[in-house]
């Protein structure tokens, strides 16, 4: 049995054009490749400093 | 595929033939993104576009410079009716990739029409709108709302699943079902599309285990609101085999039944309709009978006034008109005419006139009769007036001034020429002792024969008369 008041709350506001920009800059970009690179530099930095 | 050290073309091998970089694991991100990329555009090419935005998102996790997953994903959006995302994503892709990238056409077709995109963001308003209708409990303001969003973007995924929620909070189940199917044939495998029709078809097609509270109140009979009727649908009511006569049968008392109900409604209706229209016809002859007899009347008294107009003409123009039809005064003109040539008798033809002129007015007779009269009249009138003139003289002499007055009356009227009549008429007026008809007279004769030895007599007397009236 559905509950309108639940189901309700999975619908969200829906963004308008002008807040279009904001949510462009604001989104995460960050991908697994980003993360792999970050990853092998640290490991790549860790020898030197020890 | 570029190194991520050195941004070198990579080849087969697992390092970077460039900076010797290890590249294996990074080769292997990128097929799985390739490989989330492709499940994402086969189940886009099916409409599942829900699955294929979770496909191109994973893709998108693993790489983000993926750029034809990226546009997919933003191709995809624009489907489900979510212009904004679309246009972000186009947006990210067209930065990162500027030259030969398809984005830049997506953005380019929704921006170039400047009403388009007006109308696209009045739509994510009035779906925003519709959003706080509904947490404020305003759910038919939300439905019409809803309603215009749909009839601007009719792809909006999410405006209507819903509309379909309210529909099915108001137990309106077929318009939610027609709702979800619409959601359907955007997006096939919607999940939460699914569970709403699911839901809606349980409720228009009752399974008898699942028992609904409230809504079945017997179980022959399906019960469910759409708009303000309630409809009550019989389930597992089979018909009966029926045989070829009892068919017939029904069908003649079908027969029966109809044409009893056409006697009994039908045939009174229209013998009343045509009763009516009858008395209608009556009515309207009526009316017309009564205008056309009250017409009849006054035509009937007109003619009345003008036979009585005539009659009276008539006995008129018999007065005028002979025994033998000419008009009786024009033959006594003549008669006199006639008498005047033959006798010349000018005593006889003044008597003649003198009668025409008593029985009708002169003026009014026709132009050829005025001119005869008239010039019968000043043929005999100085010889007449001078006639009577002596007769008045005579009179005047013998002191009977009355006749002397009657007698100088006639000599002026028939020669107004005649001086002496007129001055001996004021004389005669003095001496009857009618001293302001005297007066009047000497005036005339000081107007009418101004320097004569008439006016010069006048004046004088008529000093002396006015002398002896002070």
């Amino acid at each position: 049995m559905i509950n309108f008041e639940e189901e309700l709350k999975k619908f969200h506001p829906s963004l308008e054009v002008e807040d279009a920009e904001e949510a462009i800059y604001n989104q995460d970009l960050t991908d697994m490749a980003d993360l792999l690179v970050k990853m092998i530099k640290e490991s790549e930095e860790k020898p030197k400093q020890q | 595929m570029f190194c991520y050290n050195c941004g070198c073309h990579l080849s087969e091998h697992d390092f970077c033939t460039a900076c010797g970089a290890d590249v294996s694991l990074y080769k292997r991100i990128m097929h799985v993104s390739n490989m989330f990329y492709n499940d994402g555009l086969e189940k886009a090419g099916v409409r599942d576009l829900s699955g294929a935005i979770n496909s191109l998102r994973q893709s998108l996790k693993f790489n983000k410079n993926n750029i034809e997953a990226r546009n997919l994903l933003g191709l995809v959006y624009f489907e489900m009716g979510e212009v904004v995302a679309a246009l972000s994503e186009w947006v990210i892709s067209k930065n990162m990739r500027p030259e030969k990238n398809i984005a830049d056409d997506y953005i380019g077709m929704v921006q170039s029409n400047a009403s388009r995109l007006d109308a696209i963001n009045q739509t994510i308003k009035k779906y925003n709108q519709a959003l706080v209708y509904c947490t404020q409990d305003s759910k038919d303001l939300a439905v019409i709302q809803l309603k215009k969003v749909l009839s601007l973007n009719p792809r909006f995924v999410r405006a209507h699943q819903l509309l379909a929620l309210l529909y099915m909070d108001s137990e309106q189940w077929e318009r939610a079902q027609r709702e979800l199917n619409k959601c359907i044939n955007i997006d096939c495998n919607n999940t939460q599309t699914l569970r709403y029709l699911r839901e809606v078809e349980l409720m228009l097609v009752p399974d008898e285990n699942v028992k609904q509270p409230g809504r079945y109140k017997k179980d022959e009979t399906v019960r469910y609101q759409s708009d303000n009727e309630i409809i009550i649908q019989p389930v597992n009511v089979r018909e009966g085999k029926s045989s070829g006569v009892s068919t017939l049968i029904n069908i003649g008392i079908g027969l029966v039944i109809g044409l009893a109900a056409m006697y009994f409604l039908a045939v009174p209706a229209a013998e009343s309709a045509a009763k009516n229209e009858a008395q209608k016809s009556i009515t309207e002859i009526g009316n017309q009978l009564d205008a056309k007899t009250a017409t009849i009347k006054e035509l009937e008294t007109q003619i009345s006034n003008l036979q009585a107009q005539n009659d009276n003409l008539n006995r008129e123009l018999d007065g005028y008109v002979g025994a033998d039809g000419t008009l009786s005064i024009i033959d006594s003109l003549l008669t006199a005419a006639t008498a005047y040539l033959e006798t010349e008798d000018v005593q006889q033809t003044a008597v003649n006139l003198e009668n025409i002129a008593k029985s009708i007015t002169i003026e009014e007779t026709s132009e050829a009769f005025q001119k005869l009269y008239q010039t019968l009249l000043s043929t005999i009138g100085p010889e007449l007036s001078q006639s009577y003139y002596a007769a008045g003289s005579e009179a005047y002499s013998s002191d009977d001034y009355a006749a002397a007055i009657e007698n100088f009356q006639r000599a002026v009227y028939y020669d107004a020429a005649n001086g002496d009549a007129l001055y001996n008429l004021a004389r005669t007026y003095r001496k009857s002792g009618d001293n302001e008809k005297a007066i009047e007279t000497y005036d005339k004769v000081l107007e009418l024969f101004p320097d004569t030895e008439w006016a010069r007599k006048a004046g004088r007397d008529r000093t002396a008369l006015a002398g002896e009236s002070n």
